[in-house]
C-alpha cells in the first residue's frame, strides 16, 4: 500500500511494468537476430513508401514482430488519415 | 499406448523436477500408470525429491549398455505402486547418451504406461537433446523473470523446429503479492509474448522446502497452495476440463491480522 502510495507521488513505473517492455523487445531480437536499430530504419521505410499513398500520422505507426505457431510475423498497426491525391 | 511429455525450461533452477515429481505423483492418484524419467545425466536429483534413493539400485544408462533389463530399472514409489521412477546414472555424463538410444528407452516405457514424464536437465545441448527426443509434447516450467521467459521462448523455439507441436506453459513461483505491487510479471505479461497455451500457475510456496528435506513431494501437504495447483495440473494434462483460479494478493487488512496474531 504505502510503496504503491509513493511510488504513485514519485511517478515511478513499477518494475514489472518495465521488465514486460524488456522482454518484448528483448525477444523480437532473440526470435529474429535483428536489433532495435533494424526495427526502427524499417519502420522509418514503412512509413516514408506508404505516405507516397496515405496521409498518416507518422508518430503512431507500429510495426510489431509476433509469433504466431510455426513461423514469425510482422504485424504493422497504421492507423491513416485518408488518401492522398495522386496525378 | 501412452504419452511421453518431457518437462524442460532452458534456465536452470525454475522447477522443472519439482514439477515432475508432483505432477506424476498426482497423475499416479489419479489411478494412471506413470513413469517419471531423470535425464539430468551426471546430476540425478528426482530420486532424491521422490524419496527414492535408496531404491535405486540401476539407471537408464544400465538398460542403455544392456547391463540390465528395462522393467528391472524401474524403482517403485514408496506410496504409489503404479509410479515408478527410472534414475539418471550419476557417474557419467550427458554425451554419454545419444538421442535415439533415449528414444528407444522412453518409446518402450510408453508400450506400458500411460504417461512417461521426463525431467529434463537446464540448458539447449546435448542434455536437452536427449531428453526431448521422443517427447510428442512439452511442459516449459518458467518463472516470472526476463530471464527465464527468454530462455523459455528459446527452447519453445527449438521444440517446434523438432515440430513438438503440443506445447503448454507452467508459470512456477508465482507471487501474487509482488505482482499487486508491480514488483512481478503477471501472468498475462508472460502469456503475451510466449503465445502457448498455460496449463497452470504454481504459486510461490516457502513449505517446498521442507517437503523436500523429507522426500515427500508436496502433492502430500493437503494445505499447500501449490500442491492443489499442481494437482489441477495433472487433470488438466490428463483432458479434465479444470479451470486456472486467480491467485489473490494477501489484502492489507488481513495481512495486518496475520501480522498482529502473529500468523505471519
Ligand atoms: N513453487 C515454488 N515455491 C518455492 N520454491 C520452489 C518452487 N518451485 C521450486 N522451488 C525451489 O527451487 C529450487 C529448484 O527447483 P528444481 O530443482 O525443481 O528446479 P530444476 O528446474 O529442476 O533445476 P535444475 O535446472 O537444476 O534441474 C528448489 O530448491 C525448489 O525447492
Ligand atoms: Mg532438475
Amino acid at each position: 500500500m504505502l510503496q504503491r502510495l509513493i511510488r504513485f507521488l514519485r511517478r515511478e513505473e513499477p518494475s514489472s511494468k518495465i521488465a514486460s517492455n524488456r522482454l518484448k523487445l528483448i525477444l523480437v531480437q532473440d526470435r529474429l537476430g535483428v536489433n532495435e536499430e533494424v526495427m526502427k530504419d524499417l519502420q522509418q521505410e514503412i512509413t516514408q513508401v506508404l505516405s507516397r499513398y496515405f496521409t498518416l500520422d507518422k508518430n503512431q505507426v507500429e510495426i510489431d514482430l509476433q509469433r504466431e505457431d510455426q513461423a514469425m510475423a510482422l504485424v504493422a498497426n497504421i492507423p491513416i488519415r485518408g488518401m492522398k491525391g495522386r496525378d | 499406448m501412452g504419452k511421453v511429455i518431457v518437462i524442460t525450461s532452458g534456465k536452470g533452477g525454475v522447477g522443472k523436477s519439482t514439477s515432475v515429481a508432483n505432477i506424476g505423483t498426482a497423475l499416479a492418484m489419479l489411478g494412471k500408470s506413470v513413469v517419471v524419467v531423470d535425464a539430468d545425466i551426471g546430476l540425478r536429483n528426482l530420486d532424491i525429491i521422490m524419496g527414492l534413493e535408496s531404491r535405486v539400485v540401476y539407471n537408464s544408462m544400465d538398460v542403455i549398455d544392456g547391463s540390465c533389463e528395462l522393467e528391472k530399472a524401474l524403482v517403485t514409489d514408496r506410496r504409489v505402486e503404479n509410479l515408478k521412477l527410472l534414475a539418471a546414472s550419476q557417474r557419467n555424463n550427458k554425451t554419454d547418451v545419444q538421442p535415439e538410444q533415449m528414444k528407444d528407452v522412453c518409446l518402450k516405457l510408453r508400450e506400458t504406461h500411460d504417461y512417461v514424464l521426463i525431467d529434463s536437465p537446464a540448458g539447449i545441448e546435448q542434455g536437452f537433446e536427449n531428453a526431448s527426443s521422443a517427447a510428442e509434447a512439452a511442459l516449459i516450467v518458467t518463472t516470472p523473470d526476463v530471464s527465464a521467459v527468454r530462455d523459455a521462448d528459446r527452447i519453445i523455439g527449438l521444440l517446434q523446429a523438432k515440430e513438438v507441436s503440443d506445447l503448454q506453459l507452467i508459470i512456477n513461483r508465482f507471487a501474487p503479492n509482488m505482482v499487486k505491487k508491480g514488483d512481478m510479471l503477471n501472468q498475462y505479461d508472460v502469456l503475451d509474448v510466449l503465445s502457448i497455451k498455460l496449463i497452470g500457475i504454481v504459486p510461490e510456496d516457502p513449505s517446498i522446502v521442507g517437503s523436500s528435506n523429507r522426500g515427500l513431494p508436496l502433492i502430500y501437504d493437503a494445505t499447500s497452495e501449490a500442491a492443489g495447483a499442481y494437482k489441477r495440473i495433472a487433470r488438466r494434462l490428463d483432458g479434465q476440463d479444470v479451470p486456472v483460479p486467480e491467485f489473490k494478493a494477501i489484502g492489507w487488512f488481513s495481512n495486518m491480522f496475520g501480522k498482529l496474531f502473529g500468523l505471519d
